[in-house]
């Protein structure tokens, strides 16, 4: 695991939205497996995290969950995107980019000194 | 919103649990599942497919434990948890909580009563529109050492015609004047004000209007606001009340409007009916045209927004000046201002305090005590709490659920402690003054509850906290291996010996408070006033001045009823008199002796004035000292004369003979008359019996009448037949005078000191519980380090100890809280008590008998309660004991 990194506190369900946007309904183990390929296998997921965070978002709203039927015929939880949710998404999106962009301009005069 | 939503959906996660632990397993299940078919489809083994599954979930029961945290609020259900727990425990041992809750209940009852009285009286604003800007307005003369007194007329139409501190000043007094023609004739306590005094306090009337300046001109038409109470009662509640007429001392008034029940006016009893305009009463409106000045009118002011009190001062201090230079008489005097509320509730400000304090302090010894039983059945529960460190829980899981235990002990002892102030408050209500503003509104309201709980919480953490501590900082083992003990219960010895110390401590500071106050009121009732009142009945006739309108027929009616009345059998001792001792207010009045240089200008000499018929000195019992008594002979016609009392002989001619020196003074209406002293008597106590004897005069009553008086008779007959035999020869010479006041002299004094009493003996209560709970909680101390030691005193005794060695030993142990609990009280009391300095009475707050007594008082109370314990280890049987382990 020593190259991987892990999960940054907050970031998951931002993962999770995203995901769930993109995919469409989806199981925990989907989102958990969709979101391993989408880091380029960079991130390394507890997967057992996702399931509180999963809780979490559901009770906030973002999220709604069903019992459904998985592709190869297993009864699984969806989870889908709320109204609310897609609200949410958009927002935390945006609070990121903009986030990353600002430290990203602290970082970038360093580099030129050096 | 979003983490409101969650919480809500966390909430209701608590309940059904069953379900939320199904879909919780059958989620994860299914997870497990899908990598395990992803994994066998990677061309894993089973087993290992399985394994790696459960590896990338990371545990698959941490992962349930956080789902179901994440799902409902675990700090809710553990305290659900605990709680029910805490109720099982309670239940266990129901003498325990019992004893814990009962304790609590009389500390937080205590609290909660007098807090509620302490919140309307003290805290809650006076209720009028602008509490917080009504002031009082005084005169005062500091270089004549006078305390603040009245108005003078001037000063008051100065004050209110040239300030620009104030939105409206009002002059008020009260009166009774007699309503005629809306049924039985009766006496209606008035209240007589300045227009402006409904300005001032700025309460709508109910129906129609207030007052208006207009109302206040001379020659204006009579105008009467009435109360709701007399609207009601009196007038049927008639909605077209406003525009008719009353008479009042046969005066015809028109009721121009209807003040609702909630207001009152300030100082004066809750009883008043109406309000006229000043210039409108047949005796205060003479006293605004008089050039001479007496200091008689109470003054109200409503301060402008935004001005300070002190900025009013220092204009006050202007006016005073240009006063000076415009009224001689007004020269020496000095206007001043505090705010409204402190005059209303002075009084009872600091005996409220002082008991807000005691049953402070009660709670915390009751705190300290349940501490220490806490602290004992924690040592009892040690091996339970042991094994649950054991199998897993934290300490701050441990002290949290003993934490818990302790609120709801709180909280129980707190909802039998409300239940004890809503009766507590009833009965603390009647011992106030009746002029206290919203008396009745003082109960157990929601901020009282408020309180209580506050307060329950509050006392939890006080005594919950130690031995939540103790039992957090325990380490398993220790309580698990029995011989490690040794170290643990050292230390909980000495936190149980500091709280011992603690209560002794703080019983210390209550007794000696109680101790101070119940000294100075055994002094005060051991006063000798100076005056005998066994056997004298007395009663107030006051003549309506619409037929009584001149001193000559008041002079007449005095003579006529006293000797109806000493002609009577048994009732020779009769005489008529205004003002009494004690019982009445006294009339201060300023006098000059004829002869004397004139006083610098701003002092003046004051004496309390009295006018009484000859017998009055036989009946109270006053001797005469120097000249002679009145007689019959000081009529209207023969030379104006006074007695002098012993006081002012010494204050105003000292190393001279007062008699035949001659004085001028007068009661306001009739104005200075020259008179002779002809006689000293001796000194009584004419305001109260806390106060020093005072420099007093009096005048024969037929030469200077009262509008009625008080009758004093002093007879071997029963009460009742005394007062029918005074309301018999009143109404034989007219049947239509109101009699009142009715009392036996000696039980009308007793009333008199009631508050005294009663705020003693509530100390006294108060500092008797502190006694106890203080003896309970050495007692607790000392009986469970005999318990605990009692193989050590076995070891002693099978070494050689004697019997009252053993006893010397235990009660060594319980003396060193008690001397340290006491020497650390008594630096409490030193500091505590200098806060009830008003209160006492011929003793000082750092009376060294009082101290003493409460010392030695602690310390017996304490002897006895450590040589129970040490009379049982004494008796134990050294073999047993050393068999027991």
């Amino acid at each position: 695991m020593g190259d991987k990194t892990d999960v940054w506190q907050g970031t998951l369900a931002l993962m999770v939205l995203k995901t769930l946007e993109t995919m469409g309904p989806q199981h925990g183990y989907g989102i958990a497996r969709r979101i391993e390929q989408t880091s380029g296998n960079a991130l390394s997921l507890n997967y057992g995290t996702l399931y509180p965070a999963l809780l979490k978002l559901e009770q906030e709203g973002a999220i709604a969950s069903e019992w459904g039927t998985s592709e190869n015929n297993r009864k699984a939880k969806y989870y889908k995107l709320t109204r609310a949710g897609h609200r949410q998404l958009e927002r935390a999106a945006r609070e990121w980019s903009q986030a990353t962009a600002i430290v990203a301009r602290f970082l970038e005069p360093a580099s030129e000194t050096r | 919103m979003r983490k409101l939503r969650a919480l809500w959906m966390r909430l209701l996660g608590m309940f059904g649990p069953e379900r939320a632990r199904d879909e919780i397993r059958a989620e994860l299940e299914a997870h497990l599942q899908l990598h395990i078919d992803d994994n066998l489809r990677a061309g894993m083994s089973p087993q290992e497919a399985r394994r790696q599954a459960l590896i990338r979930l990371g545990g698959i029961e941490q992962t349930r434990q956080a789902m179901r945290e994440r799902k409902t609020l675990p700090w809710l259900e553990t305290l659900g948890q605990d709680t029910r727990f805490g109720l099982r425990m309670l239940a266990k041992s129901p003498g325990f909580a019992a004893v814990a809750v009962l304790t609590l209940a009389l500390g937080i009852g205590a609290n909660t009563a007098i807090f509620s009285v302490v919140n309307v009286v003290l805290l809650r604003p006076l209720p009028y529109a602008n509490p917080g800007r009504l002031v009082l307005v005084s005169e005062s003369q500091p270089k004549a050492g006078s305390s603040e007194e009245g108005m003078s007329w001037p000063a008051f139409t100065e004050l209110r015609d040239h300030n620009r501190s104030f939105s409206a000043v009002a002059g008020l007094a009260s009166h009774a004047l007699t309503l005629t023609g809306r049924g039985e004739p009766a006496d209606m306590s008035t209240v007589v004000v300045t227009p402006d005094f409904f300005s001032v306090f700025g309460t709508k009337p109910l129906l129609g209007r207030t007052l208006l300046p207009v109302d206040g001109q001379p020659g204006a038409a009579p105008a009467v606001v009435v109360s709701e109470a007399l609207w009601r009662s009196r007038f049927g509640a008639d909605p077209v009340i406003v525009g008719s007429q009353v008479t009042l001392d046969m005066r015809p008034f028109t009721v121009v409007g209807v003040m609702p029940a909630s207001f009152h006016t300030p100082f004066f009893s809750q009883a008043e009916q109406l309000w006229i305009p000043l210039v409108q009463d047949p005796l205060f409106s003479g006293w605004t045209t008089k050039p001479q000045a007496p200091h008689w009118m109470p003054v109200i002011g409503l301060l402008r927004p935004g001005v300070s009190i002190a900025q009013a001062r220092a204009e006050l201090q202007t006016i005073s000046v240009g006063l000076a230079a415009k009224f001689p008489d007004e020269r020496g005097w000095q206007l001043g201002i505090r705010p409204l509320r402190d005059e209303v509730v002075g009084d009872v400000r600091s005996p409220l305090l002082v008991l807000l304090c005691a049953v402070a302090l009660v709670l915390l010894i009751a705190c300290a005590n349940i501490a220490n039983l806490l602290l004992t059945r924690a040592t009892a529960r040690s091996t339970e709490i042991a094994v649950r460190v054991a199998i897993g829980a934290s300490p701050q899981r441990i002290a949290r659920q003993l934490l818990t235990e302790s609120m709801l002990l709180g909280l129980l002892g707190g909802a039998a402690g409300v239940a004890l102030a809503g009766w507590g408050v009833s009965a603390l209500k009647w011992t106030l003054p009746a002029g206290l503003p919203q008396l009745h509104s003082i109960r157990v309201d929601g901020f009282v509850l408020a309180f209580a709980l506050a307060l329950s919480l509050a006392a939890s953490l006080i005594f919950g906290l130690a031995p939540a501590i103790f039992a957090a900082k325990g380490d398993p083992q220790t309580h698990l291996r029995e011989s490690a003990r040794a170290g643990e219960a050292r230390r909980s010895q000495r936190a149980r010996s500091l709280l011992a110390t603690a209560e002794v401590a703080l019983a210390m500071i209550l007794l000696v408070a109680a101790g101070l106050l119940m000294r100075s009121f055994a002094r005060l009732t051991a006063v000798q006033p100076g005056f005998q009142t066994e056997n004298i009945v007395k009663a107030e006739v006051s003549l309506p001045r619409f037929r009584y309108p001149n001193p000559q027929q008041w002079t007449a009616f005095s003579n006529q009823l006293m000797t109806r009345l000493q002609s009577a059998p048994g009732l020779q001792n009769s005489a008529i008199a205004a003002p009494l001792p004690i019982l009445d207010n006294a009339v201060t009045l300023p006098f000059v002796i004829a002869g004397n240089p004139p006083l610098p200008p701003g002092t003046v000499h004051l004496a309390d004035y009295v006018a009484a018929s000859p017998r009055y000195f036989h009946v109270m019992a006053i001797p005469l000292l120097r000249g002679r008594f009145f007689n019959a002979d000081d009529s209207p016609s023969s030379p104006p004369v006074a007695l002098i009392t012993e006081a002012f002989a010494h204050r105003y001619f000292p190393g001279q003979d007062p008699l035949g020196r001659h004085m001028l003074f007068g009661f306001p209406p009739y104005g200075n008359v020259s008179r002779e002293i002809v006689g000293v008597v001796a000194d009584i106590h004419d305001v109260s019996l806390a106060k020093k004897l005072a420099p007093m005069l009096y005048v024969p009553f037929a030469q200077a009448p009262f509008w009625g008086g008080e009758i004093v008779v002093r007879s071997t007959l029963s009460a009742s037949a005394i007062a029918g035999a005074i309301r018999a020869q009143t109404h034989s010479i007219d049947p239509n005078l109101p009699i009142t006041g009715i009392e036996s002299f000696p039980e009308a004094m007793r009333a008199s000191v009631a508050q005294p009493r009663f705020r003693t003996a509530l100390l006294g209560i108060f500092s008797g519980m502190a006694l106890l709970l203080a003896a309970i909680g050495i007692f607790g101390v000392v009986s469970w380090s005999v318990s605990r030691r009692s193989r050590e005193i076995g070891v002693r005794m099978a070494l050689g100890a004697q019997r009252q060695d053993v006893v010397r030993l235990i009660l060594m142990q319980g003396s060193r809280p008690a001397l340290a609990g006491v020497a650390i009280g008594a630096v409490g009391a030193l500091l505590l008590t200098r806060l009830m300095t008003s209160l006492l009475y011929g003793i000082r707050a750092t009376d060294p008998l009082t101290y003493a007594g409460v010392a030695i008082l602690l310390l017996a109370v304490e002897a006895i309660a450590t040589y129970i314990p040490a009379r049982r280890a004494a008796s134990i049987d050294p073999m047993q004991a050393l068999r027991s382990e």
